[in-house]
């Protein structure tokens, strides 16, 4: 991140604060010390009793709570509640004489850059000509060194570009999740898994037929910082988009959303695409101490207008930073949410239906993400986010099968596995079944075929 | 070596006057803060530790040990391929520095022998791109990692609970059971719960176990931060009577549990400040910190803060682990893999302070061992077990340790053990110590030496469904506790074990049946007289009772 990306987010950052502390401030308001609790703060000095008077005392203990104390604590016990609540309101921003306000570098270092440094040409140690390469002896392997969907591996843009290739599939090994950690494992697990790409049994399209498929290798992470890692991975994701291959990120946690669509942003322009994103996390944190997280995904793409508001749609939400607070922020944003809550409601077809129309009414193109949390923990166990009462997985695939095989779809993430926490591995086929979905998806679109076609021969056994 | 010794080479008083040249306003600052590692007994001038603000490390970064290779002269038969190369080009081919990428003279000469001159050219350029790319360059590359200093709630990770919120209590350690103490939600060995100093000093705490659910080790991450619940969940196997030496280590010691500290799991740098204070915070009051981690960059500020107590250079390490963690030198200045070269490097412990037990990991390689060598580090790997056995390695490591006047903090690294046994780590190593063998050099460390800190560190528990590792590592706790309470009790004979349990003495196979028998009855006497002695003074401290009674 330069310093110029950051002043710009910080300026923003207070003018934001500001208007939050606005809207904190009226729902303050709309609560008042109680007739006859009133008496209670005249034993208070000014201070405390502006702190409570404002509402700012809610901000650390709730209203029923406040009210009770106030009702059964003498004069003593309120002011020392009250004295000890104001110095932690004083600690609670950052102070330049007490508090770190960047993680330090080691700037002597000489391997500073090393880990995101791609080999020079002349450095490398084979020569060979560009495009993509198998990694097996035989001409139908049936094992050996695991790739995305058993695709040929490309590590250049120059092996992209010999190629034509449509479909990069990388993985983006970060490991800083919010939740349950080893998302970092999650490119490894889903290559040593393999269960994309075969015929898909709706359309006969066999995708790898119909698309040149690769697998474009890891980008290097930083894992000890998800910025510095971000940094890497969108300038990494916006040469490979630059190729005119589609770039399908495996994640990594969910903070490398941001990178993703911001890579992408720069071959496509910003604005220039719409985002449908399934997750059971809102992912608009406006209030980090940390500049990017996965909390904050989302948050960082509409602030820095990579992706318009009313051009995103949400399906899955129901994590526990689905607050009301969070809703009426998305809203404002004009993000088209649909909560858990109302698939249980009117049923998931209904929705999808209303997501579709959302999609076609949208944008041309889309970027299409998933965090794994959206789906039901008993299919997918490794979220490391997880939260119960999700999507089934087949709901979740025809979703993004449909909207991949309709739209041009710019790009595709699939993030936050950890495939460490579900010993029977299911949870890897079935990301590997998300992430399929959007490849056969835009295999049926290549192939010139409707978003919803189904094979004749699929249809039935036509006998009599 | 040049400039071997980081000791000398970062001492921050070596660094004083460049400081005070740079930013005398920063160091009033940092002088001014109370809260800082100053206040310690021992402590000579208040020295910049802490990160304030955006500045710097105010440390010397630069890794000492590293040196480039010896530099190569090439012969003039291959001058013709250098033809495009400018001066400059050809003094950096010939430079220590281009042997990382041509190696020796020899493979150098081929590899140019292999090339025409025009990719010669490109290829000594690639060099010097990679090199300069790798550097730091101020305006270029980012020189920190910025933090949202404007977050209304910067600091509510680490802020405290105030005292007034809850009921008014008594200072002292707090049962959650209903039934005597049972039956509450689970604590470190079922041990009482404490959550402040006041805690710690009015209940006479000896040891207070402290949860550090650090989540940013290099290798597997899954759930570093289940594993304070874990070890909590397992709590029991921590407690109950050690049958080695018959002593429950409750009943001589007082243990509690003292919650987990907080840490911000985007920064390890950032959680490590915060976690120093804390640990001061239970070492002032003169109880034990026991830190269950977590990763292992918690050995820094764990050790840091005991120096901050009992003064620089007053505590030694013994670090068991089968990494050495004493890197140094890339982007970042703290992670799982530094905290011993960062400990060194601050002037907290003197490299030959440090006793290292059971390195067997791919590093580090010859200039990593020549280095701890001559710093006098003493380092017992698996090779020298495999040498010597283990037993002779025990006996040593212990004798290093209870050497005059030292005082000890024990980092214990759980992929020490045999994978078979913490399968549950974050970076595992095949070919560690066996828990049999574990056992009893926690416990004769903990007795037989003077024992300050304990950590034990790298426990994942997700990746490992049986809970053996979680298991496995209560009981190198447990071992521990025993032996502080051994050294309590005065039990500090070298490797003590019962008399008792040890031997039935119902024949004489060994050959000492009598010893054991005499051993057993004298300790049965001393028992008695003790609690005699204890009657009485009881009875000297509160007559009226006794008459009552």
């Amino acid at each position: 991140m330069n310093t110029c990306a950051t002043l710009k987010r910080a300026t923003w950052l207070v003018l934001l604060a500001t208007v939050m502390l606005f809207v904190l401030n009226v729902a303050h308001a709309l609560w008042s010390v109680p007739e006859h609790l009133i008496s209670k703060l005249e034993q208070l000095s000014a201070e405390q009793a502006e702190f409570i008077n404002s509402g700012a005392v809610l901000e650390f203990i709730p209203q029923r709570q406040i009210e009770h104390e106030l009702a059964t604590r003498d004069a003593d016990s309120l002011k020392t509640l009250l004295d000890e609540l104001l110095s932690l309101a004083a600690e609670m921003r950052y102070d330049p004489d007490r508090d770190m306000g960047a993680i330090p570098l080691n700037l002597a270092s000489k391997r500073f850059n090393q880990g995101t440094l791609p080999t020079p040409e002349p450095l490398r140690k084979l020569q060979r000509q560009p495009g993509p390469f198998s990694v097996h002896r035989y001409l139908v392997p049936k094992s050996g060194v695991p790739t995305f969907g058993g695709a040929n591996v490309a590590i250049w843009p120059e092996d992209l570009v010999a190629g034509k290739v449509d479909v990069a599939i990388i993985g983006v090994p970060n490991d800083m999740g919010s939740g349950r950690r080893d998302a970092g494992e999650g490119p490894a697990a889903m290559r040593g898994l393999n269960t994309i790409a075969a015929a898909d049994m709706q359309s006969l399209v066999v995708p790898l037929e119909v698309l040149h498929v690769v697998d474009y290798g890891n980008i290097r992470v930083d894992i000890l910082s998800s910025e510095r890692t971000a940094t890497h991975v969108a300038a990494m994701v916006a040469e490979t988009a630059a190729t005119g291959a589609i770039p399908m990120l495996v994640g990594g946690d969910t903070s490398m959303l941001y990178p993703g669509v911001k890579g992408l942003a720069e071959t496509h322009g910003s604005g220039n695409f719409g985002l449908l994103h399934f997750s059971a996390h809102p992912d608009v944190d406006r209030d980090g101490d940390h500049l990017l997280s996965d909390k904050q995904a989302l948050f960082l793409l509409l602030q820095e207008g990579l992706v318009n508001g009313d051009e995103t749609i949400q399906v899955g939400l129901r994590g526990p930073a689905v607050t009301a607070a969070t809703l009426e922020w998305l809203r404002s944003q004009k993000v088209r949410y649909h909560t858990m809550a109302k698939i249980q409601q009117e049923g998931f077809d209904a929705t999808l239906k209303k997501v579709l129309a959302e999609v076609n009414r949208g944008p041309e193109r889309y970027f299409v993400s998933i965090d794994v949390s959206v789906i039901e923990p008993a299919e997918m166990v490794a979220a490391g986010r997880i939260a119960p009462h999700g999507l089934r997985i087949q709901e979740a695939a025809r979703a993004i099968r449909q909207v991949c095989a309709g739209k041009e779809v710019v790009g595709f993430e699939i993030t936050d596995m950890a495939p460490r926490l579900d010993f029977t591995r299911l949870s890897v086929v079935n990301a590997n079944a998300l992430l399929n979905a959007c490849l056969v998806g835009i295999a049926v679109r290549r192939a010139g075929l409707k978003p919803d076609y189904i094979h004749p021969l699929v249809r039935g056994h036509g006998q009599r | 070596m040049h400039g071997a010794n980081p000791r000398g080479r970062a001492n921050p008083l070596f660094l004083w006057p460049v400081l005070l040249l740079v930013s005398t306003s920063w160091l009033s600052m940092a002088g001014a803060s109370n809260d800082g590692p100053n206040n310690g007994p021992n402590n000579g001038p208040a020295m910049p530790e802490h990160v304030v603000g955006e500045q710097p490390y105010p440390f010397d970064t630069n890794d000492a040990r590293e040196e480039d290779k010896p530099a190569i002269e090439l012969p003039d038969s291959i001058r013709p391929k250098l033809n495009l190369l400018t001066p400059e080009e050809i003094d950096f081919l010939e430079s220590g520095e281009a042997r990382r990428f041509t190696g020796p003279l020899e493979d150098t000469v081929e590899a140019l022998e292999e090339r025409t001159p025009e990719e010669v050219k490109a290829w000594v350029g690639a060099m010097r791109e990679v090199i300069e790319r790798n550097r730091y360059v101020a305006g270029r590359d980012a020189a920190n990692i910025p933090l949202n200093t404007e977050s209304a709630h910067f600091n509510a990770w680490r802020l405290k609970r105030p005292r007034a919120m809850d009921p008014q209590r008594e200072d002292g350690p707090i049962e959650l059971g209903r039934y005597n103490g049972y039956g509450g939600p689970p604590t470190f060995g079922g041990f009482p719960l404490a959550l402040t100093p006041e805690d710690l000093l009015a209940g006479e705490v000896d040891v207070a176990i402290l949860g550090a659910p650090l989540n940013m080790g290099s290798g597997w991450r899954d759930s570093g931060e289940q594993a304070t619940v874990d070890l909590r969940l397992l709590g029991g196997e921590m407690s109950g009577s050690d049958q080695y030496v018959m002593i429950e280590a409750s009943d001589v010691l007082t243990i509690v549990d003292y919650g987990d500290v907080a840490v911000d799991n985007d920064s390890t740098e950032r959680s490590m400040r915060h976690v120093r204070e804390v640990v001061r915070e239970i070492a002032r009051t003169g109880a034990i910190p026991m830190v269950v981690g977590g990763d292992h960059s918690l050995e820094y500020p764990n050790v840091a803060a005991l120096a901050d107590v009992y003064g620089k250079e007053k505590v030694s390490v013994i670090h068991f682990d089968s990494h050495y963690d004493a890197w140094w030198g890339g982007t970042h200045l703290i992670s799982h893999g530094y905290p011993v070269y960062r400990l060194i490097n601050e002037g907290h412990v003197r490299a030959a302070d440090y006793i290292q037990v059971g390195l067997r990991s791919s590093g580090p390689d010859k200039s990593g061992f020549e280095w701890m060598r001559e710093q006098g580090m003493r380092y017992h790997n698996m090779a020298e077990v495999e040498k010597r056995g283990w037993d002779a390695v025990l006996e040593r490591v212990v004798a290093e340790a209870s050497e005059e006047g030292r005082k000890v903090h024990i980092s214990f690294d759980i992929d020490v053990l045999d994978p078979a046994f913490t399968p549950a780590t974050g970076t595992p190593v095949p070919g560690g110590l066996t828990m049999r063998e574990a056992i009893t050099i926690m416990r004769r460390l903990c007795a037989e030496t003077e024992v300050v800190g304990f950590d034990l560190v790298e426990l994942h528990p997700m990746l490992d469904p049986t809970y053996k590792t979680t298991l496995n590592s209560a009981h190198i706790i447990k071992a521990c506790l025993t032996g502080l309470a051994m050294r309590k009790e005065g039990k500090t004979d070298k490797h003590y074990l019962s008399p008792l349990s040890s031997e039935h003495a119902v024949d004489d196979y060994y050959g000492d049946q009598q010893h054991y028998l005499d051993a057993t009855r004298t300790e049965e006497e001393e028992e008695e007289k003790e609690e005699k002695e204890e009657a009485e003074e009881a009875l000297d401290a509160n007559p009226t009772r006794a008459s009552d009674g």
